[in-house]
């Protein structure tokens, strides 16, 4: 009787959970990235690498007709019930309305979803049960060597070539770049990817005031770009991730999940 | 038999619900008289629903500080540089509010999700001789990182579990809408006890 009722209890508890889980988590293949240790170019007060467990990450970025599937699970994410506070006027201007893709819906349906916030990428992810990879882990996974390269480039090169050229004026389809060796694809040369911490402080800590700060950054980073080229793209990821805010909506910024390995 | 034990079960779930809510109500400052009569603005940063923690171990959501404005400080208890400093600026603060400073909330909420538990966060009160009506938050990785996106303060853990991060104190008004910030450890705080007292009737 006891028992009973507990797991009655449990199944109307269910409901009371902000976000519904998905059903789908079948849907999307999550590869593992192997643990490691991260070294980041910025100082920090330790000077140690920050180690990383294994985690599994989305093999591809999330795509428009994913996040559809979202937004219509979840009305207050829909385009024009959104709070301000959580997504700007771009959010997901790329759509023709709150649950429609538009004529190209079959195109964009494959492509990776931009135009998305950090609250809403946050909210997806907790969504599907799963979260955002943190800089850490989503350095290491971008470390990962590319099967192969067009023009058989260097992956710095590559980035630093992507880096370089303008923004497409409409995206390609995930799985259109390269695979790594973790059997991730597009982690460079198709959209830049929210992080879950993507705020962290990117400077020596403890300074008195932050313009001290960004003196010291701006040093650093003038030598760093001089002697390691791959530390100039990891730079340039970190300067980019440092001027956003959590409810910038940009047309070449989307997600992809990751989860923890228990 | 069945449908006895689905009513015994539903009441069963209503009555624990009610006393959840009971227990997060149960502040001194509880304002849910307010609460009930408008919405949240928009750009109400109480629009999360994260579940917080308080140095009393009671569960708090931003929302229930609705009613007065605050003066709010992310830090980590173990720091030993900047976060005193920016405690003992936001004392300051306080002090210089006079009487004025229990028409206000004043809030600390850790990075240090690991090490800053509710007892923790009481022992740092003591240490730094907060007066009560401080409210020192703990609460879990997911909601830190969201009210320091909406704060704008930057953290980061290093490998030895202590945190670089941006110093900010931040004024929210009555209904949680940010007012005004300052960055920067030992600022002039003029304006931020202008920005306050013009909130306050």
């Amino acid at each position: 009787m006891k028992f009973l009722t507990t797991i009655l209890l449990f199944f109307l508890c269910l409901p009371a959970l902000a976000y519904p889980s998905s059903s789908e988590n079948a849907g999307k293949k999550m590869v593992v990235v192997p643990g490691g240790n991260y070294y980041s170019f910025l100082v920090t007060n330790s000077n140690k690498p920050i180690p990383v467990a294994a985690f599994l990450m989305d093999e591809t970025a999330v795509t428009n007709a994913e996040f559809l599937e979202f937004v219509k699970a979840n009305p207050s994410w829909q385009r024009s019930k959104v709070n301000r506070l959580f997504a700007d006027a771009n959010y997901l201007k790329q759509w023709a309305g709150d649950l429609d893709l538009g004529k190209d819906r079959q195109k964009l349906g494959n492509t990776p979803v931009v135009n998305v916030s950090w609250f809403a990428a946050e909210a997806y992810a907790k969504w599907k049960g799963k979260r955002l990879p943190t800089v850490a882990e989503w350095e290491l996974a971008g470390a990962g060597t590319p099967d192969k390269l067009k023009k058989n480039m260097s992956l710095t090169d590559y980035i630093l070539d992507w880096y370089n050229r303008p923004n497409a004026q409409q995206l390609p389809a995930t799985k259109t770049t390269y695979r790594n060796e973790y059997g991730l694809y597009d982690m460079h040369g198709l959209i830049w990817e929210w992080t879950f911490n993507f705020n962290s402080f990117i400077s020596k800590g403890d300074s008195r005031a932050t313009t001290e700060d960004e003196k010291k950054l701006f040093c650093a980073a003038g030598a760093m770009s001089v002697k390691d080229r791959k530390n100039y793209a990891a730079f340039l990821r970190f300067s980019y991730r440092g001027s956003l805010k959590g409810s910038y909506c940009i047309a070449n910024l989307g997600f992809r999940c990751a989860k923890s390995i228990k | 038999m069945k449908n006895i034990l689905l009513l015994a079960s539903i009441a069963l779930l209503l009555g624990s619900c009610s006393d959840t809510n009971k227990n997060t109500d149960k502040k001194p400052d509880a304002t849910s008289v307010v609460q009930a009569q408008t919405a949240l603005p928009e750009a109400s940063i109480f629009n999360i629903t994260d579940t917080f923690t308080n140095q009393h171990k009671v569960p708090l959501q931003l929302t229930s500080l609705r009613g007065k404005p605050a003066v709010v400080g992310m830090i980590f208890s173990h720091c030993g540089y900047a976060c005193p400093r920016l405690t003992a600026d936001m004392k300051i603060i306080h002090d210089k509010l006079g009487p004025k400073a229990k028409e206000v909330n004043f809030l600390l909420v850790s990075f240090d999700v690991a090490r800053d538990t509710p007892a923790r966060l009481e022992a740092y009160a003591k240490e730094t001789e907060l007066t009560p009506d401080w409210i020192l938050l703990h609460g879990n990785e997911q909601a830190v990182r969201t009210l320091s996106v909406l704060l704008n303060v930057q953290y980061e853990k290093d490998a030895d579990g202590n945190f670089s991060h941006s110093n900010t104190i931040s004024v929210l008004d009555k209904d949680g809408v940010l007012a005004y910030q300052k960055e920067g450890l030992e600022a002039d705080h003029t304006e931020t006890i202008g920005t306050i007292e013009k909130m306050i009737p």
